[in-house]
């Protein structure tokens, strides 16, 4: 106990990163049944106003700040020495820093539940002049302004340690276009959150200076603009979204490769599309305020629309992948399989939303609860899963058992789309976002009654994989170095890999090091 | 702005069935057989490129669909044959026709907004507390009602009846309740309504 709470170790970190994002993850995925089953009939009571707008307010940050975005760093603080032949990362005891910022950081947030006034109620987005108010918010949102700063901050501190990390630490012979897709997107991800992090830092300190220190950053009565707050907020919210879907795009790569045999489809153009997406993502930030009439639609509809691009390439590639290959189906590859197919929707109603004449009518209804679910939801989430699956027997030397994984995916994937499917249709019949209830007119009854039932079979599917993890605890099948014939660095240690990683290194001549040592 | 969601969804249907044939293509077609080896080639540059040029020319012949269809729905005119201050509280709203009288709600007791048919209303949108936004959704759509700045478009309804109306931008406790009626009328009967200060209602 003491060691795990003391360690530098990069996997042990890893593993922990990923014990606290399951915790989150269990925390937010209870308060969204408690949500559904409130929106499950129109004029329903069984949770007062506050209640539910504290509710879905934690909610998104948690599945944003502690679930989604903390799941990518975890895994590359497990994945990126072994796959760059490191013993460790360039700073470890920077790395455990960040480890427990991010912790303590959700746990400030949390915290909020236990205060007079409860918790933050104003929305994972935190609108400046609204989380200004001292009606509703009260300590419950410093604690989560103070919160977000502490996971900001390590979030840019672990971000520093993975490029010192990849860009020094790699072994002989590792050239960094020989680094596998995954390594390569961190090196994407790490970058953008250097760019876009100081920005939320500075607009939440400039709110707790105005709620505190008598600032009117955003007040208009004293010459404050509630504008501002918005820019700076997606000037880091929208590179935000990419920090939480490209680490995943370099998971999805991985394991198509693995379960078609068969290398990297276009490796050049994964690289160059994750570096293009992340560069248009800097300069997107205000398609979220086309319906504010105080930024220029067009400019921001074009850049938009041009992401698409390099998203498209990666699409092409994943294909290419898995063209011509020798696929099987194994769990990850279901999972991932299942991110392809619900990512694309997220893709084609991102596309749809960045045109603003569209968007007018989508904008803060349920069309964008159904978009961006379908992309971190039913993108990143099933690649959070495929992930787990894939590296779990790297991980713990156990492998999860595939018979329950595909009832995982199925309930999953089933309830997934069963939920998100209708709420395109309530945000197009005129339900707003954020709401704690509707009125029973048009379709919204039965669209709510459906979607409430899908989320049941996620959450079914939810408990089932933690049956299938506790199984495989009891169980202890212990698993060989190599169980799905990857060809990267990790696959030749063993499972689980010896404290520094490594006891010798084949030379690496080519992206496929394994192969070579086959072949 | 019908034809845009049109247009999109259209585009939206015919990329999403090209990309999942192609995915579904690929796990049947080569799926693990017995005696069937993965063929080890890793790119193809000419159709690589291809594939980007091929979405790049969709989205930039999306791009000029958006801004063709945008540009009439910005576009304020010079002399509205109508006026009407709509100002955001929490949690309701306040309707001004100007120099005539003014009509406030409550959560409870939302408020009717009326517009006259086949005549253009000048909307002057306003805040005084956090963001909101002015949503109909049989309009398709929505103007953000922020603090500090005034938010002017035209509403020009083409038929009677009446409409539901709310705040689509989260503002706190009783967001979900700030909602509103519109009523288009003939432009007879507005012209009797307002000129009556509200007591006359169609």
């Amino acid at each position: 106990m003491i060691e795990w709470l003391t360690t530098t170790n990069h996997k042990k970190i890893g593993i922990m990163y990923i014990v606290a994002v399951m915790f989150f993850f269990t925390v937010a995925g209870l308060l969204t049944l408690v949500m559904r089953a409130q929106l499950a009939v129109p004029n329903n009571t069984l949770l007062a106003p506050q209640q539910y707008n504290e509710i879905f307010t934690l909610h998104g940050t948690a599945m944003i700040f502690f679930v989604i975005a903390p799941f990518g760093i975890g895994l590359a603080n497990f994945l990126i020495p072994l796959q760059i032949g490191a013993p460790d990362v360039a700073f470890p005891r920077l790395n455990a820093t960040g480890l427990w910022l991010f912790v303590l950081g959700g746990l400030t947030v949390f915290a909020g539940l236990a205060t007079y006034g409860g918790a933050a109620s104003a929305g994972w987005t935190a609108y400046a002049p609204l989380s200004e108010l001292f009606v509703g918010t009260g300590a419950g949102q410093d604690l989560w302004f103070i919160g977000l700063l502490m996971a900001s901050i390590s979030t840019i501190l672990t971000s520093i340690n993975f490029i010192v990390t990849i860009f020094l630490f790699r072994a002989p012979g590792m050239t960094m276009w020989r680094i596998p897709i995954f390594t390569w997107e961190m090196v994407a991800t790490a970058l953008l959150v250097l760019m876009a992090f100081p920005s939320l830092a500075a607009v939440f300190a400039m709110v707790l200076i105005d709620r505190h220190l008598g600032g009117h950053f955003f007040d208009p009565a004293y010459g404050g603009n509630p504008i501002l707050y918005q820019h700076l907020f997606w000037f880091f919210g929208h590179p935000e979204v990419y920090v939480m879907i490209l680490p995943y795009f370099g998971i999805i790569t991985e394991i198509v490769a693995t379960f078609s045999r068969k290398p990297v489809y276009g490796y050049v153009g994964m690289v160059i599309s994750a570096f293009a997406i992340a560069g248009l993502s800097l300069g997107v930030w205000a398609h979220h305020m086309f319906t504010t009439g105080a930024v220029s639609n067009a400019f921001f509809a074009g850049m938009s629309f041009l992401i698409a691009v390099p998203t498209g390439v990666k699409f092409v590639n994943w294909i290419g992948t898995m063209w011509k290959g020798s696929i099987e189906l194994s769990v990850p590859m279901l999972f991932a399989v299942g991110f392809l197919l619900n990512f694309l929707i997220g893709g084609i109603t991102g596309v749809m939303i960045a045109s603003p004449p569209l968007d007018y009518q989508a904008h803060d209804s349920y069309f964008i609860v159904q978009h961006f679910h379908y992309t971190i939801g039913g993108g990143s989430m099933f690649a959070l899963f495929a992930a787990l699956y894939f590296w779990f027997p790297k991980m713990f030397g156990v492998k999860l058992d595939e018979r329950i994984g595909r009832w995982v995916f199925a309930l999953m994937f089933a309830g997934f789309n069963m939920t998100f499917i209708p709420m395109g249709f309530m945000g197009m019949e005129g339900m707003a976002r954020r709401v704690f209830t509707y009125p029973a007119i048009g379709h919204l009854p039965l669209l709510n009654a459906i979607a409430t039932a899908g989320s049941g079979l996620i959450a079914c599917g939810a408990i089932l994989f933690f049956v299938d993890v506790a199984l495989a605890a009891y169980k202890r099948v212990p698993v060989p170095a190599n169980p799905w014939g990857g060809y990267s660095l990790e696959w030749l240690t063993s499972s689980p890999p010896p404290e520094f990683n490594f006891d010798e290194l084949p030379p690496i001549r080519s992206r496929r090091p394994l192969w070579d040592m086959e072949s | 702005m019908r034809t845009d969601w049109y247009i999109f969804i259209g585009a939206g249907i015919f990329v999403g069935l090209y990309v999942y044939a192609c995915i579904f293509w690929c796990l049947i077609r080569y799926r693990r057989a017995a005696n069937t080896a993965a063929q080890q080639f890793s790119g193809n540059t000419p159709l690589e490129l291809l594939y980007v040029a091929l979405p790049l020319l969709m989205v930039i012949a999306l791009f000029g669909v958006t801004y063709a269809i945008e540009k009439p729905v910005d576009r304020v005119a010079v002399d509205p044959q109508n006026t009407i201050e709509v100002t955001a509280f929490r949690w309701s709203w306040r309707f001004d026709y100007p120099g005539r009288f003014a009509a406030f709600g409550t959560p409870a007791n939302p408020p009717t907004l009326f517009l006259p048919e086949g005549e253009t209303t000048e909307i002057r949108l306003r805040s005084v507390d956090v963001t909101h936004s002015f949503w109909v959704p049989a309009f398709l759509f929505k103007r953000d009602a922020i603090p500090g700045m005034t938010n002017v478009f035209d509403l020009t309804p083409t038929r009677t009846g009446e409409f539901i109306g709310r705040c689509a931008n989260f503002c706190g406790l009783d967001h979900a309740l700030m909602s509103f009626t519109v009523r288009v009328v003939p432009r007879s009967a507005y012209g009797r309504f307002v000129a009556s200060r509200g007591t006359a209602i169609p």
